[in-house]
């Protein structure tokens, strides 16, 4: 025999494959942990999961409500005591909230898990299954102001769009509305209409988060940055405006033709001036231009919590003709925005450079009142510096009070900034989308930014702008 | 009733699994123990095992009315006893550690098939008994042959013979060929010759001292190789290599050629991808399932919905809905029981497993002879690797491979081969000293 020592010596290789393999195995149990704590709950919820359908065996989907407390979303019985799902409001929230049914969407879908699992106390839980009762499902508070919301739709009334309201200091969505919209309560009978593709304009697609609408004069802000950005923070500029520029063969008229005249940054802002705006998008070095729309997140996945957005785009390069980027500078060309993302970068202006993800949905409460799970505001960073934000927050309350939102009333209390916008759309120059994006502070410093979308309205002062009114006065009454 | 027996259970199974894996984590220091610890925690776990084992058997005995499930808890019960009693009959020291974890994946095993396929369990068990009876037979042969590394050729010769006859006759499963049928009994010779391949290259280590020894070895390593790959038996293959190499390594103790073999098998590795049209198909399902749901990703996009609501604390026994699992009861049973049982269960025993490698290593280390220390060391690897293969490929660790769980997946062939694996192991100082009638030294 071998005496113990020389024995470890020579077979201490035994033990080396032995930590590797172990290694391998705690490697497995991380991968393993990390999926069912984190990975799972996105892969779950999907049309091939069956499993579903065994939680409401057991217990009765939850309820929605606002953050004010209205019931948007609960389960009732039919005549025949089955369950059915109720939306009081029918298509007031129909794009956020969703719908169960015909399979799932919106918060419905993204929270069906949590919907169908019961926390209240294990004593209640046990009653209930000796009882044969099924227990009642979490509740899920969402963000949304009921007013606000009401606001907006009204607001919206029959035309087709968008409207979306964020706090910029907790990224809380406080109204998301999207037209043509319909009813949840009734998409299975419909649901072959709905989805009819000849004579559907698309309601089911929720055009706050997912619209790629060209973004107008609001773009302008964006412009501006890059100005500054170019000239190290200084917005020296000086344009004599004669109501139109033409570069190649193409002209790009002002807004009515209007002669704005000799104009600083400040006066083309306000005056939403497309010829000096076209001529500053000429000089800007193009790499710094793309530079800076990235950095307000364009041609990026938008840092929220919902469950789909849409990337905005925008392209410029060397090789793009100069009469494109002039174009594109005014913001028509090929860019595209969701009226979500319009909505963020002016939450960001507002808060001073710093983006706050947007989220829907608040916390879920057990039936018995108990806090289970509550979102907390997610920083995602710095957009802009403060000077910048401080700088466009100047600009746009000149909008507001000498420039294109002059003559929109938007009430004593409240101190409003913004950007109007006329987009184009088609060939037709005679029929454009409606913008307004902007914010409002009240005595308080409470803060508000909103987007707003009218397709086919018309000039942005004349009806975004008065609906974003309407959209603030619910929200700081 | 039903509900709340469940419901309460989840938390007793996983009070008793977890008991075992903490005490398993200790046991894995077996040789620094006291004597009286070692026996005190061994006798726990042993307990333990019988606790889960019972109640498992029990709430399935309530959710599914059929006091079958109270039988099968006892059969299993004396299984234990007899492997017991036959261990401790050829050996002088038991490692009662390790077979207890041996008797925790047949629990796992039983309860599992018992809840997805009742009659499946049944069968299993009735495995469980033949199986027992064959290896008790095998191992006393060996105790009585002198000098075993003698016959190294003849494994290999048999082996390899065998494995192209199931590469060019056998049956097509899955897209590989694994087995041919004798009457009614499915062959599957790969589970066999994985035990006759780690006598041929412990063999050649230990009859030549020098290069021969290597290089036949290897040799003869990539023969077998070759005919598993002719099968399109990947996952087996990969664990033959696997095993090779680090059989290699702890005999020779030679790092450059460690590295060298693991980077000529990296390349064999992505030729193969280039000329297997299926495992690229398992390379999509692995990366993007749900870009494959309909067809190839269905399989593992269900494991991971099964695991993924199953949640920490798992569904309950029988309240989860695992046969939506395609071959749920062979290679995906791993998700079955985290669905059910519960991911905290799943983790303890991935732990257990890893505990058990270490323990199989342990006997290796005190092995006095050399030939059974590469064999135990060698089925070391092979018990890993299987495992690693397994459990990866069904919570997306890696891609799917098609290999069974040890002793825990439904099938007589691998039950036999782990149960003649495990013998071996624990028997690996008596096995050598009834042959050594001629004056051999140990090396």
């Amino acid at each position: 025999m071998i005496d113990k020592k020389t024995h470890r010596l020579i077979r201490k290789e035994i033990y080396i494959v032995g930590i590797l393999f172990f290694g391998l195995f705690i490697a497995m149990i991380v991968y393993f942990c990390n999926y069912v704590n984190n990975g799972s709950k996105e892969f779950i919820y999907n049309a091939y999961n069956s499993r579903f359908s065994v939680f409401s065996d057991d217990v009765v989907r939850g309820n929605i409500y606002t953050a004010d407390g209205k019931v948007i979303a609960k389960t009732a019985y039919d005549s025949e005591d089955n369950e059915v799902r109720v939306y009081p409001d029918e298509r007031l929230f129909c794009h956020a909230v969703g719908y169960v049914g015909q399979g799932m969407a919106g918060l419905e879908a993204q929270y069906s898990f949590d919907l169908l699992k019961s926390n209240i106390t294990l004593e209640d839980q046990i009653n209930n299954n000796l009882a044969g009762q099924k227990s009642p499902g979490d509740s899920l508070y969402t963000t949304f102001d009921y007013d606000t919301q009401l606001a907006a739709f009204d607001g919206l009334g029959m035309f087709d769009g968008a409207v979306i309201a964020i706090e910029p200091d907790t990224g809380r969505i406080v109204a998301m509305v999207s037209k043509p919209d319909y009813d949840p309560n009734t998409i299975a009978k419909y649901w072959d209409d709905i989805t009819d593709s000849t004579k559907n304009k698309s309601s089911l697609l929720n055009r706050a988060t997912s619209g790629a609408y060209p973004p107008g004069s609001t773009f302008k802000i964006v412009t501006t940055l890059a100005y500054l950005r170019a000239n190290n923070g200084d917005d020296t500029f000086s344009y004599s405006c004669n109501g139109k520029f033409e570069i190649d063969d193409y002209t790009i008229h002002c807004s009515g033709n209007k002669k704005h005249g000799s104009e600083d940054l400040l006066k083309a802002f306000s005056n939403s001036c497309n010829s000096a705006y076209a001529y500053m998008g000429l000089e800007l070095d193009r790499n710094a231009f793309i530079g800076t729309s990235e950095d307000l997140l364009f041609n990026t996945t938008l840092p929220t919590l919902l469950d789909t957005t849409k990337k905005s785009s925008f392209k410029i390069d060397d090789k793009t003709k100069d009469s494109i980027v002039a174009q594109t500078a005014i913001g028509q060309g090929s860019t595209t925005v969701s009226p979500l993302h319009m909505c963020m970068i002016v939450s960001a202006i507002a808060n001073d450079g710093v983006l706050m993800e947007p989220y829907l949905a608040d916390k879920l409460i057990s039936a018995d009142g108990q806090l289970v799970s509550q979102t907390e505001p997610v920083e995602y960073g710095q957009l802009l510096t403060k000077e910048e934000s401080q700088l466009l927050q100047s600009y746009m309350a000149a909008v507001v009070e000498e420039g294109t939102a002059e003559k929109v009333n938007f009430g004593e209390e409240l101190t409003v900034y913004g950007k109007t916008g006329t987009a184009e759309y088609t060939e037709d120059k005679s029929v454009t989308h409606s913008w307004f994006v902007g914010y409002a502070v009240d005595d308080n410093g409470n803060k508000l930014a909103v987007a707003v979308i009218m397709e086919g309205a018309g000039y942005g002062s004349k009806y975004a702008a008065p609906l974003a009114a309407k959209v603030f006065e619910a929200y700081f009454q | 009733m039903v509900n709340v027996i469940t419901s309460f259970s989840r938390i007793t199974i996983l009070s008793f699994v977890l008991i075992f894996t903490l005490i398993d984590l200790v046991q894995i220091f077996e040789y620094k123990l006291n004597e009286a610890v070692y026996s005190i925690l061994s006798t726990i776990q042993s307990v333990m095992v019988v606790l889960f084992l019972f109640n498992g058997t029990f709430v399935l005995f309530m959710a599914k009315e059929d006091a079958g499930m109270i039988m099968l808890g006892i059969f299993t019960c004396i299984f234990f006893v007899g492997f017991y009693v036959a261990v401790y009959r050829l050996s002088v020291f038991v490692p009662r550690a390790l077979i207890n974890n041996m008797f925790l994946f047949i629990s796992f095993g039983i309860i599992a098939l018992a809840r997805l396929k009742t009659e499946f369990a049944a069968k299993h068990m009735i495995f469980l008994f033949i199986t027992l009876v064959i290896s008790l037979l095998v191992i006393m042969g060996l105790k009585y042959v002198d000098r075993i590394e003698r016959f190294m050729y003849i494994f290999a010769i048999v082996g390899i013979i065998l494995l192209l006859i199931v590469a060019f006759f056998g049956q097509v499963e899955n897209g590989a060929k694994l087995s041919f049928a004798a009457g009614p009994i499915r062959f599957q010779p790969s589970e066999f010759i994985k035990l006759s391949f780690l006598f041929f290259i412990s063999g050649c280590i230990v009859t030549f001292k020098d290069m021969r020894g290597f290089l036949i070895a290897s040799i003869g390593s990539a023969v077998h190789v070759v005919a598993l790959v002719l099968a399109r038996d990947l996952g087996t293959a990969l664990i033959f290599l696997t095993a090779y190499v680090f059989v290699m390594f702890i005999a020779y103790k030679n790092y450059i050629v460690l590295s060298l073999e693991i980077g000529v098998a990296t390349i064999g590795g992505i030729l193969a991808y280039h000329y297997f049209p299926h495992i690229q198909t398992r390379f999509i399902a692995w990366t993007d399932p749900l870009s494959v749901v309909d067809d190839k990703g269905y399989q593992i996009s269900q494991s991971l919905f099964a695991i993924g609501t199953g949640g920490w604390l798992g569904s309950g026994l029988n309240k989860g809905m695992p046969n939506k699992i395609p071959v749920v009861t062979m290679d995906f049973i791993f998700a079955a029981i985290s669905e059910e049982m519960g991911a905290i269960v799943g983790v303890c025993l991935i732990v257990c497993f890893a505990c058990t490698v270490m323990l199989i290593l342990n006997a290796a280390f005190n092995c006095n002879n050399s030939f059974y220390m590469l064999v135990s060391s060698g089925i070391a690897v092979l018990f890993a690797v299987q495992t690693i293969l397994n459990i990866g490929g069904v919570i997306k660790f890696i891609p799917s491979t098609g290999v069974t769980l040890p002793f825990i997946s439904y099938g007589g062939n691998s039950l036999l081969s782990l149960m003649l694996c495990f013998l071996i192991v624990s028997c690996s100082n008596n096995l050598y000293f009834d042959s050594r009638q001629g004056r051999r030294h140990d090396r």
